[in-house]
């Protein structure tokens, strides 16, 4: 333990000589904190300050120690070792209730708003309602304390909307006019712009700045570097339950960043090596296809090529993909595989001509929670493992070595194909959903955001396999919301706006930034 | 117990093992003791092959019930008709068998009602599959709509004379000394277990209540799979309402199935919290079923009232449940 009842000495020279303890421009200090879990140690004496009125950015891995971090700041749960200090006093925040009263407040990834009840009824969920008579809710008084905390926000949106219509970005700022609402002084936001349209995220980011000149701090979540960039005052990076480095805003570098995120010896693999490629022959090819969103769809996929469907979340690229698959019916158009016609009525008939879709939310689209690695990976495979065509008895053994062959072949890391899949890691999820179509012997793979919440250095693994697999001879239709990934893998890419291909870029053409000036209505190249 | 900081975490790490031991075996532990401790408290009455023959008698019917009821709780879909059904089961059998005694004879009664049963069921999966209604309200639903019928068919008379004594062997015959019931309660676990766990059928169900999504975009035909749960959950429900008429002697036209309703889905949730936590199968609805058996019978030979029995099985199902969602709480 560290020496306690001395405070620390004040760093700055501005405050130095007030009476209050430790540094008054800083709000909130962690100092060696340890927190041990079964088996792991999961903070290895972590130091973090964070001063008033300051945007912090804190990274890392998945499982590098950020969420279990967050939750000792606000008192989800109790450190081994080590203090946290608030405005320069020892804090006990023994419960989340205890980390409020000190202002302290989190907004989680969805914002922890009811989306079925009015955004003034969200904002005054945890005070006590104004009251006529002391049991009717006095809905005027409370249209006028939510109006004056959106004020407070800067949001112009009527109280008295769901929050089911709002924007992403409306509700984000709603979730923080919440936490102000009850007098936060540090708003923890957690991955608060993974469902953001980037203009959302510009409107996210100038409230922000506002509410810090207010003197308001924020610990900030995410694994979207560029955003760091924009944003943070500070930066703080986690690898492995330690500190891995701290930046301010004058000396933040990209690369060195990374490599404190992911270690010394794993580095990032950059770009595809756009030249050794030959394309085969065509694959799937869509004619004039038209279904809900999309109209007048025009490709091809070729054997052994990685074709991007580039664009911002509803602009149609998505929604291809799900068409193509037989989510959603065709209104129009052909689509041919190996140049003969199909029809695919639903994802089973897709399935069956020799198509995979690896969606996009993993947990609510293609995982089985409850089940293990085997029966993930078997999932659509198991006819493969029948061994009589009426009773249809699975063949447990050979499913068992065919799991276990595309564990190996994956390195998926797991203590055993038996092991529940959500021991794993986002990333070893992951592989095992691509493995699990892999086995499948599909020839054409259509991945949605295969790599969304999933770590730097898993990232990288995926990507290798997606070359792998255009390797072995299949196509690969791959979209993403987060556009840096398209230069990275795909030999070409093509830009939809409006549910239309509006581009194609080849090669070292495609970059962030000609995909994006085409997706935002840049001119068009096609 | 004092807990300083040193032994925090390897206490912390006790609890946690204790916790996913208990919820795994916890069931079988208290029928163990439970075993034991009527066997020490009426050692004359409760440990007799004769008291142990009877109560898997006992649980027969319950049994049948629970184990076509595991099999659409599997992939997640509550059937809530089971109890008109059963009582539908047994009153149509005996209906045939004494309204045409020349044409029609036992097995052919037999399959009858169990078809009509069946028919029902999956009348009950295509509301659900291609209405888009949950199982809960369209099982609740028909349930109602099939009390109603049976109820206005009979005129509210139960039928004694007529049933012949081949329909009655059903209920009350015995092969090597077990009653029949018992054992066409083991064949229909035999048959159901081979289902869920060793084809692909059983496989897809189990896929399909971990995440329907997921199933379907693996190119599962996701809703073929309602009718074909809720078919054999009624059919199950028919068989056990046709094995009390048999045990009886007799077709009621109501009631038959009501006291079996809470007591199958006890034993199936039971079951759930057994040997593998937050999963429905069918050797822990068997295990649950047995539970269940071994407190009325076991209250009762103690001379306990048997409004306690109603008492001590809700308290049981809260016990599991909540043992069951303890586990799945830690694991995620």
């Amino acid at each position: 333990m560290p020496n306690t009842g001395v405070p620390p000495a004040p760093k700055g020279s501005a405050g130095a000589a007030r009476a209050r303890a430790g540094d008054p421009e800083t709000f909130l200090e962690v100092e060696r904190l340890v927190k041990q879990f079964p088996g792991t140690l999961a903070l290895d004496h972590v130091d973090l300050k964070i001063r008033c009125g300051e945007i912090h950015a804190l990274l890392g891995e998945n499982g590098a120690g950020k969420s279990t971090l967050i939750r000792a700041i606000c008192g989800a749960s109790q450190p081994t070792e080590g203090r946290i200090l608030v405005n320069g006093v020892e804090a006990i925040l023994a419960s989340p209730h205890e980390a409020a009263a000190l202002g302290i407040a989190v907004v989680h990834q969805h914002f922890n708003l009811v989306p079925q009840i009015s955004v003034a009824e969200n904002l005054l969920l945890s005070e006590s309602m104004p009251k006529r008579a002391g049991i009717f809710v006095d809905w005027r008084a409370m249209q006028r304390r939510a109006r004056l905390l959106l004020e407070r926000v800067g949001l112009q949106i009527d109280p008295r909307m769901e929050v089911a219509n709002l924007r992403p970005d409306e509700s984000a700022m709603v979730a923080i006019a919440k936490a102000i609402g009850s007098e936060a002084r540090l708003i923890i936001l957690d991955e608060p712009t993974s469902a953001l349209l980037p203009a959302e995220v510009s409107v996210l980011f100038r409230h922000m700045r506002r509410l810090a000149a207010d003197g308001h701090s924020f610990l900030y979540v995410s694994h979207r570097l560029s955003e760091v960039f924009e944003i943070a005052d500070r930066v703080t990076v986690l690898r492995d339950g330690r500190n891995a480095g701290s930046w301010t805003r004058d000396h933040l570098s990209r690369r060195a960043i990374i490599q404190a995120i992911v270690g010394g010896d794993k580095s990032l693999q950059e770009d595809i090596g756009h030249s050794d490629f030959a394309p085969g022959e065509v694959l799937l090819a869509a004619h004039e296809l038209s279904g809900g969103h999309v109209a007048k769809l025009s490709f091809e996929a070729r054997a052994h090529e990685i074709v991007g469907f580039a664009g911002l979340p509803g602009s149609g690229a998505e929604e291809a993909l799900d068409l193509m698959f037989g989510r959603h019916m065709t209104s129009a158009g052909r689509l041919t595989l190996d140049g003969r016609d199909v029809v695919f009525r639903s994802p089973r008939d897709a399935k069956r001509a020799g198509l995979a879709l690896v969606p996009k939310d993993r947990h609510a689209e293609s995982l089985l929670p409850g089940a293990s690695v085997r029966e993930n990976i078997s999932l659509p495979n198991l006819s493969r493992f029948v061994t009589d065509p009426v009773v249809r008895f699975i063949h447990r053994g050979r499913e068992r070595a065919e799991a276990r062959q595309v564990a190996e072949r994956l390195a998926i890391k797991t203590a055993s194909i038996e092991s529940p899949i959500t021991s794993l890691s986002g990333g070893n999820q992951q592989k095992a959903i691509l493995g699990r179509w892999l086995a499948s012997g599909a020839k054409v793979f259509m991945l949605n955001s295969p790599t969304a919440a999933v770590d730097i250095g898993a990232k990288a693994e995926i990507y290798t396999l997606i070359r792998q697999i255009a390797e072995i001879g299949a196509a690969v239709i791959f979209t993403s919301t987060e556009v840096e990934e398209f230069p990275r893998i795909c030999h070409r890419v093509l830009v939809f706006r409006d549910g239309q291909i509006v581009g194609e870029l080849i090669g070292k053409d495609a970059t962030d930034a000609s995909i994006l000036h085409l997706a935002s209505g840049g001119g068009d190249e096609r | 117990m004092s807990v300083s900081p040193g032994t925090r975490t390897a206490a912390a790490k006790g609890q946690v093992d204790l916790a996913s031991w208990f919820a795994r075996y916890g069931t079988i532990v208290s029928l163990v003791v439970l075993l034991i401790y009527f066997s020490i408290a009426r050692f004359d009455v409760f440990p007799t092959v004769n008291n142990l023959l009877n109560i898997m008698n006992q649980i027969s019917i319950l049994g049948t019930m629970a184990f076509g009821l595991t099999v659409c709780l599997v992939m997640g879909l509550f059937d809530l008709s089971i109890a008109a059904m059963a009582t539908l089961g047994g009153y149509a059998a005996t209906l045939l068998l004494v309204r045409y005694p020349d044409s029609i004879n036992v097995p052919v009664a037999v399959s009858a009602s169990l078809l009509i049963c069946a028919a029902i069921g999956v009348i009950n999966g295509l509301i659900v599959s291609y209405l888009g209604i949950s199982a809960f309200i369209a099982t609740l639903a028909t349930g109602s709509i099939i009390t109603g019928a049976v109820l206005g068919i009979s005129g509210s008379e139960t039928l004694i004379t007529g049933i012949p004594d081949a329909f009655m062997a059903i209920g009350q015959g015995t092969i090597f000394g077990v009653a029949n019931p018992i054992l066409i309660m083991l064949a229909i676990g035999f048959v159901l277990w081979l289902l869920l766990e060793h084809t692909q059928v059983g496989r897809h169900l189990y896929a399909i209540g971990g995440s329907a999504e997921a199933s379907r975009l693996s190119g599962i035909a996701v809703k073929q799979y309602a009718p074909f749960a809720l078919a054999i959950c009624a059919a199950c429900a028919g068989l056990g309402g046709l094995m009390a008429a048999a045990v009886l002697g007799a077709g009621r036209p109501q009631g038959v199935g009501d006291t079996y309703l809470l007591n199958a889905f006890a034993a199936v949730f039971i079951g759930a919290s057994t040997l593998r936590p937050g999963k429905f199968h069918i050797l822990g609805t068997l295990i649950g079923a047995l539970l269940i058996g071994v407190i009325n019978n076991g209250l009762s030979v103690m001379g306990v009232p048997t409004y306690w029995q109603y008492i001590v099985q809700g308290v049981l199902l809260v016990l599991a449940l909540f043992s069951a969602g303890v586990l799945a709480v830690r694991r995620s």
